[in-house]
């Protein structure tokens, strides 16, 4: 039982960390997760797009697959895939086409419902139906979609002086089941006139496919749930439920404290120093996969420059900077914004693969 | 903190401590700590005036601290604005005695006996209601007549250890004390308990940095010779284990010497599981662990002050190593005591709302009891869940118990 030595250590807790972590973790390596704050899920909710990229790109297909079986495991499954293309709204009112989508947005796509509601409720500002479904009319006819968009507002009993916020909503809708009914009360009659609701993202921060699909046969009508403003409900939801998943598959996370140092000498990493109070936590493990996102590449050192094609950080003359390390999301800078998730996924995915031994290809 | 610390400059309004924070998940009103924390100072840097009662709700569980993606300190400066809050009356008359376990344990322990059977009275808890604004609702916890002392044994070898007991097991569970000294014995080292007060958690979380600081001088000066000659200082409290390892320091800023002091004893600080645990991983543990009573299904609770020191899970490890122990983490959150909070009359339902899903983990869960480092996490389970609670050394101690009858 030693304490704090693992086969894999993932820096980051963003859309890469947790893929290359299930990925290493499901082939039966002792991974630890570290990370300070959940990465991107506080600002989105995880839509992948893949239609600017080369669909042949090595291990793609197997990294998307793998990513919606570990989200269906998690009960908070994606739908989509490779060949797919759907249009989700955004709460700006236009539509941003995906290959893959958490459940709870896929049916957002203005070919799965002829008649649409768009509710918004009442104080909650980040969220304006109106602007919402006059947009999404319009944007819907320059697609050639006859789908019909109807605002409504409805009114849920807030707290007392308070501005009520999506994560107020969310909160309340995890803990109280009155909460729940009266919302679903407030939706039943619009529910009634639609095939579909758009609503803001507020259907609970802990709940997963099961509440939410009973929800929808409650109300007789499919439901797409849009993030708003940070923090994203629905990102901060299909976190949650993955890190419960990987917390049950034995990773070991490490929330909090960022990585002040890696152990390099001679071209292989030791293991980290954590920034904890009074003393540096030190893990050791056998290899480590850098997944900090685009903002946080300083532990690599200023020679840092790309990874070759085993995802191995190198410097401007293509040498390895430590042989057993893995870089893999943001950090890697190649991607456009568009492509970001999907090349997390990828690279995350690649890199828990190698970390375990398997080959897996990656072509920069 | 200074004035001229810019971490707040940081803070980007992702509202993760806002997602992370106990309080804001049960009780829709809190503010959160991205209002209470950094944006409250910008104000008062500006010499706004911006006093709210909501900052009297923090829990000071640092858990904003965890979430925050940026680094900023926002429950250290929440902790600024309970200092310059302004309380009524009756909750700083309150809050007095609250803050200063260490002088209400000396006074209790004076006859511990008529302590227990006053405060045990129904009609003497409404009372204290009345005047005290403490809740009738909760039982305290009962005084000990018996002091926590050395063992008697005398071991001249062995590495040197102090026992640092913190209020709680100085005045109401000596024997837990015991407990651990003879852990530590049984591993090699030679213990003593260090001639130490309260760590001044309670002072700073009802909103007096001035009487913890105090605390912190008086500690730091009792126990910096014995750090200087190679003892590492052993915590079981986890509360007092958080204090010591980041607060200390942090409070005596401005007097260099105390500050070296105190940033030895932070380094040479650890939680017993913590040592233990290191004490493996030289291959140097006792795991002479005999299998107890039947089998046993057990449920870790990790409180808030330990996940904030960052020294990963040991006692869940540790635990999940002794034969006939099945364990479980529960990772349910804040139970929502915090220490005095949840005896305030005015915070005892948002303290039970906090705990209901911990309440609820352990009710799905169903363990014979609930193991967890933190004293007053274990009256807020045994109170929220009803579930017997207990801390990990007991039952460590009782593995090598009867570890040693083979």
């Amino acid at each position: 039982m030693a304490s704090n030595h693992f086969d894999l250590i993932v820096a980051g807790a963003g859309l890469s960390g947790i893929t290359s972590a299930a990925a290493a973790a499901s082939r039966g390596l002792q991974v630890a997760l570290v990370s300070s704050g959940p990465g991107s899920f506080v600002f989105g909710a995880g839509c992948v797009e893949v239609q600017n990229m080369d669909r042949n790109t090595p291990s793609l297909r197997e990294a998307l697959d793998f990513f919606c079986n570990l989200t269906e495991l998690a009960g908070c499954g994606f739908r989509g895939g490779l060949e797919d293309k759907r249009y989700i709204p955004t709460i700006l009112g236009c539509f941003q086409a995906v290959s893959l989508a958490p459940f709870y947005m896929w049916n957002g796509d203005p070919t799965a419902a002829s008649q649409v509601a768009v509710v918004g409720i009442r104080g909650l500002s980040s969220f304006d139906s109106n602007f919402v479904a006059e947009r999404l009319a319009y944007h819907a006819c320059k697609l050639e979609r006859s789908t019909a968009y109807t605002a409504h507002e409805i009114k849920l009993l807030t707290v007392a002086d308070t501005f009520p916020g999506t994560l107020q909503f969310g909160n309340r809708y995890d803990r109280d089941p009155r909460f729940r009914e009266e919302l679903r009360n407030a939706l039943l009659p619009i529910a009634a006139k639609a095939n579909l609701i758009i609503l803001p993202g507020i259907l609970g921060l802990k709940t997963g496919q099961i509440e939410i699909e009973s929800l929808e046969k409650q109300l007789g009508c499919m439901i797409c749930e849009l993030p708003t403003l940070p923090p994203s409900i629905p990102g901060m939801r299909l976190f949650n439920r993955l890190e419960r998943h990987l917390r049950g598959a034995g990773v070991e996370f490490f929330t909090g404290f960022p990585i002040q140092q890696l152990q390099i000498e001679n071209g292989h990493c030791k293991g980290v120093l954590l920034d904890t109070p009074a003393r540096p936590l030190k893990l050791l493990s056998e290899t480590l996969i850098l997944a900090t996102g685009a903002f946080s590449g300083k532990l690599l050192g200023t020679s840092f420059t790309s990874v070759n094609h085993d995802l191995h950080p190198v410097d401007a003359n293509s040498a390895v900077i430590a042989d057993n390390v893995f870089a893999a999301g943001a950090i890697l800078r190649n991607s456009t914004a568009r492509e970001l998730n999907a090349k997390a996924i990828l690279t995350g995915y690649v890199g828990g693969m190698l970390a375990a031994g398997v080959g897996v290809q990656y072509a920069r | 903190m200074r004035d001229d610390d810019v971490s707040l400059d940081n803070c980007l309004k992702c509202s993760d401590c806002n997602t992370a924070c106990p309080v804001v998940t049960a009780h829709p009103a809190f503010p959160g700590p991205k209002r209470l924390g950094p944006e409250l100072e910008r104000m008062r840097r500006e010499g706004i005036h911006c006093d709210s009662d909501w900052v009297e709700y923090c829990l000071s569980c640092h858990r904003c601290d965890l979430a925050c993606p940026n680094e900023v300190n926002v429950s250290e400066l929440i902790a600024r604005a309970k200092a310059t809050h302004k309380k009524s009356p009756s909750r700083r008359w309150r809050d007095y005695w609250l803050a200063r376990p260490g002088l209400l344990g000396k006074l209790s322990t004076i006859a511990p006996g008529i302590t227990n059977f006053w405060l045990g009275l129904k009609p003497v808890r409404l009372l204290m209601s009345m005047f005290t604004k403490i809740t009738p609702a909760r039982r305290f916890p009962a005084y000990s007549n018996s002091a926590l002392r050395a063992p008697e044994v005398e071991l001249n070898q062995g590495e040197r250890v102090v026992f640092f007991p913190g209020c709680f097991i100085k005045y109401n569970q000596p024997e837990l004390g015991c407990h651990v000294l003879q852990v530590l014995q049984l591993n090699g080292f030679k213990p003593e308990v260090a001639n130490a007060g309260c760590c001044g958690v309670p002072s700073l979380a009802n909103g007096l940095p001035g009487e913890a600081r105090e605390r912190a001088k008086a500690n730091v000066n009792s126990m910096a010779a014995a750090v200087d000659a190679g003892a590492r200082i052993v915590t079981a409290c986890s509360s007092c284990g958080h204090m010591l390892k980041t607060g200390f320091a942090h409070m005596l800023e401005g007097d260099a010497e105390l500050e070296k002091k105190a940033n030895k004893i932070a380094a040479n600080t650890f939680d017993l599981a913590e040592l233990l645990m290191a004490q493996q991983d030289a291959g140097k543990l006792n795991t002479h662990f005999g299998p107890v009573a039947g089998k046993l299904k057990l449920a870790y609770h990790a409180p808030c002050h330990q996940k904030s020191q960052g020294i990963g899970r040991p006692w869940y490890q540790l635990l999940r190593h002794v034969p006939g122990v099945e364990i479980e983490d529960l990772n349910a959150g804040c139970c929502g005591m915090s220490g005095t909070f949840g005896f305030k009359e005015d915070k005892y339902l948002v303290s039970m709302e906090v705990g209901s899903e911990l309440f609820a983990a352990i009710h799905t869960n169903a363990p014979q009891a609930v193991v967890t480092e933190c004293a007053t996490c274990q009256m807020q389970i045994e109170h929220g869940a009803g579930v017997s609670a207990m801390h990990p050394v007991d039952l460590l101690l009782n593995a090598y118990k009867h570890g040693a009858r083979k």
